[in-house]
């Protein structure tokens, strides 16, 4: 028994060190485009794998990834930015004093990003939990929406549409990286705890689990709000990789990504949102020629732009109907090893 | 502002609510039913205006024709995806139902956009619905003076088919407990489909409707209009055909009164249905008309 | 003598072997999304100009690299970083909007790579930017030229602005033309608030026929202005209306029926009264191209972008090098462009005139030429 426990983590150490050799690695051989695509992963990971413990482990199907994105991006580009700068770039309206006042240092930047998003979790929690069924997804799409309208209309605070600018490029491979890395080890500590136990009974059977006295609130508003934390540090980081951030960054699409990347790797398994995110943010720079004109030899197919978004919801559709469990089905990778076991 | 404006803007907010309660009823006719929200039922009603507009501008069918048109075409579209998509989902999670709804509606949205692409079109109006009535300075199209009128109409019939047919019998059946309907003999599977039916049907007139009143077409039409009907839906009472009704035009009203009133709020137009969804579910999940949705449901 | 001169042809051919490289140039362009439009049409005014001028004077080629960014972000950043890290471009054509080209500026400017942007017209955006350019003038010069226009040759004193909240074009415009029409003396009643996306309109023009202005001013795109004027029309609020060029094309007038007959509006050029001899030779290849004459304003931007590059690089003594090529775009002055003369300033800006057109009987029609 002991022994096994030793295996997995020898092999979680072994992950963990050749992810932190492949971050240094990237950081100082690959070219900068190469890097770049490496930080998106690194981010959308950290988004995949927060909103597969909302979607997938507790079972409640939410949309909320775009709008806590959204908060903890602006919440970050608020704080980094200095007092002139942000002068300097309110065009609309001037921004009000404490906008002004708001800085902070990377880290307290990304912690006060997931903070607050986690805060707006909480309150949405008690409309969308009281009542049972599928409420929290047309809520949670409405909050994207809101958010968005939010941002657009307080040019005082958000500077509208225009957007921020000249955020500090503080992002790089180690810190999204290595914030992936830390959220996808948390993730799965969650998930193996009591915690993850009761979100998972929840998930396959809400009475059976009121019944063995799981308090079925607190689980999901704690599963939610865990998601949006991430959520917001994921957002903070982004901001800090793109420099500028305006509302029209945080639309549905956003979310609708996510989807696609946690019911590809397997609605919740973290394993498996870390694959989907590898298949559809690399694959996404391949997945380009669906968009351009193709040529099938007998004939050649005019292009069609939008074309890569019908094969996005066909996939969705696809997966759903006909292989229901994704790649990894609810398996992590430490379910392979122990093949003989089930 | 003076009185004769302000009963010009309750006419414009009277417009307004009736044509989300149109769109509204064919929401609640299917979540009620199947309680899924079915996300693309405004992509429905987009891709009814489409057929509207394609039976028009380019078949130069009749307006009636063309509502025909799009009715049975939109009709069929619903079965079909019920077949298709959401009929071997019936014993699988919710969630994986409501995952391919999603899927649907980007469907829709992204396959109208690659075939037509996403510049607006604009839709042929009939001449007698840009008519403009004049009440001594209140100022009203003929199309948006149709519309309240259609949506009663069809409100009557929605309930004479849901309580004096074999069929809305059934549809009620349904909605309280599937597998009591089948053990009754009834086959769940083929009353699902009609609702899917009716459902995609309204949605359609609602397009055509909201395409005269507002004539552009265009793919990402029914994104906002079917998040804001299902809004109505809910804060009428979810599940009620009259709440619908009672929900959109609430909606509606919401929306003229804060530009009319408060200018400097008209940004936040949008936001209006979802905040009140939020706040009805917090304080009166059962929505205005109060049905409780584990019981009853029409 | 006929020795020497082969001797000398063929010395002066071997040298152009030699010397003459492919310099990459890259593209970044909604092909697809919401945008996909207007992206289009302006990657066609750059296919097209450098079909025609695909050789530098020194005889080196230009090669187009062309990345969709999708109109997102996200994906402009990445298109951007692979353009100049892996595709090792001299210089960059685009984005459309403002806030894309934002992105893009933001990383090119880092790395020392001028952006000709074709359409951005946001003030801020050049600012405080070293390798920042664009072709097309910028909101507040069209903003002035709207306000003068209705005060002086109209002589309309009040208006009402209707501004979209979520357009950077249509809050930079809006801001531009108050600030100019109030400094003329006008007097700007009210502005109102929209979302794009909104289809109805009618609580909104209620308003403004009680308020009863000379004019309103639309800084907005065809999809909402066309709304507006419709409904105005509906309830009898037949005042003047004026917009940008938002709605300087076909669509918008499709949409607004006999609603837009007398629609002013504001554009770069105008193609049946070609400003240079470039614009009618461009015209012509166009025409011969697609069977079409209406020269559309993006793609005659786009090409311009492509031609004010191709004039600087000539300039260089090395055509690959960024820092000269950005230092010769700033200095091109007199630039015979096929939206017009253009005048480019130290900080990328570019000073050209703007035409004004009004819709008579469904068609745009040239009204005047307004020079800075």
């Amino acid at each position: 028994m002991n022994i096994v426990i030793r295996k997995d983590q020898w092999i979680n150490l072994a992950i963990i060190a050749s992810a932190l050799w492949f971050i240094w690695f990237a950081s100082t051989h690959f070219d900068e485009y190469t890097v770049r695509i490496l930080n998106n992963i690194a981010i959308f990971t950290i988004l995949a794998v927060s909103y597969n413990l909302i979607n997938g482990v507790t079972g409640q199907f939410s949309l909320e990834p775009n709008g806590f994105v959204a908060i903890g991006a602006y919440v970050t580009a608020l704080l980094l930015l200095d007092a002139d700068a942000k002068d300097y770039q309110f065009d609309i309206e001037s921004p009000y004093p404490w906008v002004l006042g708001l800085q902070a240092n990377f880290v307290w930047a990304l912690f006060f990003a997931g903070t607050f998003s986690s805060l707006l979790a909480l309150t949405l929690s008690f409309p969308v939990f009281r009542v049972r069924g599928d409420y929290l997804a047309i809520v949670t799409l409405g909050f994207g929406f809101i958010i968005r309208i939010l941002a657009i209309n307080n040019p005082e605070i958000t500077n509208g549409s225009l957007g921020l600018n000249d955020i500090p490029e503080f992002s790089n491979l180690y810190w999204t990286g290595g914030i992936a890395i830390l959220a996808v080890w948390g993730i799965l500590n969650i998930v193996n705890s009591k915690y993850g136990r009761a979100m998972k009974a929840v998930r396959d059977d809400e009475d059976a689990a009121i019944a063995m006295g799981v308090n079925t609130f607190k689980i999901k508003t704690f599963a939610f709000c865990t998601s949006a934390f991430l959520e917001g540090v994921g957002g903070g980081l982004l901001a800090a990789l793109l420099t500028s951030i305006s509302p029209d960054l945080f639309t549905f699409f956003f979310t609708f990504q996510l989807l696609i990347i946690i019911v590809l790797g397997g609605l919740g398994s973290t394993t498996g949102a870390v694959i989907g995110t590898v298949l559809v943010i690399g694959g996404a720079e391949w997945m380009r020629f669906l968009d351009e004109p193709m040529n099938f030899g007998l004939f050649v197919t005019p292009a069609m732009p939008g074309m890569r978004m019908v094969v996005f919801s066909l996939i969705l559709i696809f997966v759903m109907l006909f292989a229901r469990e994704g790649i990894m089905g609810k398996r992590e990778l430490k379910d392979l090893f122990k093949k003989g076991k089930k | 502002m003076n009185f004769l404006e302000f009963m010009q803007q309750m006419v414009n907010g009277f417009s307004l609510g009736s044509m989300y309660a149109l769109i509204a009823i064919g929401y609640t006719m299917v979540y009620g039913v199947l309680r899924l929200i079915n996300f693309a039922h405004g992509d429905i009603m987009m891709v009814g205006a489409f057929l509207g507009y394609f039976g028009m501008a380019v078949l130069g069918l009749p307006f009636v024709a063309a509502v025909f048109l799009a009715v049975v075409g939109s009709s069929l579209l619903g079965m079909l995806t019920d077949k298709v998509a959401y009929k071997p989902l019936r014993d699988a999670p919710k969630i994986s139902l409501l995952i391919t709804a999603i899927g649907i509606s980007f469907f829709l949205e992204n396959i109208f956009n690659v075939l037509f692409g996403g510049t607006p079109r604009p839709f042929p109006v009939p001449e007698y619905m840009e008519h403009i009535i004049n009440i001594s300075g209140l100022i009203f199209s003929v199309a948006s003076l149709m519309v309240p009128i259609v949506t009663l109409l069809l409100l009557t019939i929605i309930l004479w088919v849901l309580y004096k047919t074999k069929y809305g019998m059934a549809i009620r059946a349904l909605a309280f407990d599937v597998n009591t309907v089948n053990l009754m003999g009834i086959d769940a599977n083929r009353i699902i489909m009609l609702v899917f039916g009716m459902g995609s049907g309204l949605a359609a007139v609602g397009g055509i409707f909201w395409a005269v009143n507002y004539p552009s077409v265009e793919p990402m039409m029914g994104v906002l209009i079917g998040l804001k009907a299902f809004a109505a839906a809910v804060v009428g009472g979810i599940g009620s055909v009259g709440g619908a009704v009672i929900g959109g035009f609430i909606i509606g009203f919401t929306e003229v009164v804060v530009v009319a009133f408060l200018p400097e709020y008209g940004g936040y137009k949008d936001a209006f249905a979802f905040v009140l969804l939020i706040l009805v579910l917090l304080f009166k999940p059962t929505g205005i008309l109060g049905i409780n949705f584990d019981k009853s449901r029409f | 003598m006929r020795k020497l001169s082969i001797l000398a042809t063929s010395v002066a051919l071997l040298v152009s072997v030699s010397v003459a490289k492919e310099i990459k140039v890259g593209a970044v362009m909604p092909m697809s999304g919401p945008l996909a439009a207007y992206g289009q049409t302006t990657y066609d005014g750059i296919v097209l100009a450098q079909k025609l001028q695909p050789t530098l004077k020194n005889g080196d080629t230009v090669k187009l690299v062309l990345v969709d960014n999708k109109g997102d972000k996200v994906e402009t950043a990445t298109s951007t970083t692979r353009l100049i890290s892996s595709d090792k471009v001299t210089a960059i054509l685009g984005a459309l909007t403002s806030t894309n080209t934002a992105q893009v500026i933001a990383i090119a400017d880092k790395k020392q790579i001028p952006v000709i942007a074709p359409a951005a017209t946001n003030d801020k955006l050049t600012m405080r930017r070293s390798f920042a350019n664009r072709v097309c003038f910028a909101d507040s010069f069209q903003g002035k030229v709207v306000a003068n226009y209705a005060l002086k040759d109209l002589g309309l004193k009040t208006a009402v602005v209707i501004v979209d909240q979520a357009q950077v074009y249509s809050l930079g415009l809006s801001k531009a033309f108050k600030k100019a029409f109030e400094k003329g003396g006008g007097k700007v009643i009210k502005k109102l608030k929209i979302t794009s996306g909104d289809k109805d309109f009618k609580a909104i023009v209620s308003q403004i026929k009680t308020m009863n202005p000379d004019f309103i001013f639309l800084p907005l795109y065809h999809p909402e202005a066309s709304m507006i004027a419709r409904q105005s029309k509906q309830i009898g609020l037949n005042k003047p209306m004026f917009s940008g060029d938002g709605v300087a094309n076909q669509t918008f007038i499709d949409l607004g029926g006999k609603a837009v007959e007398g629609y002013m509006f504001t554009d770069f050029f105008d193609y049946s009264a070609p400003p240079t001899q470039k614009s009618k030779d461009f015209i012509a290849a166009y025409s011969k191209e697609t069977g079409k004459n209406e020269l559309n304003s993006f793609t005659a931007l786009g090409a311009d972008t492509y031609f004010l590059l191709v004039d600087a690089m000539n300039r260089c003594s090395d055509p690959s090098d960024s820092i000269c090529v950005n230092k010769e775009i700033k200095a091109s002055k007199g630039f015979e462009g096929v939206s017009g003369i253009i005048n480019m300033d130290k900080t990328g800006n570019a000073t050209r005139s703007a035409v004004i057109k009004v819709i008579t009987n469904g068609k745009a029609i040239y009204k005047t030429t307004v020079n800075p």
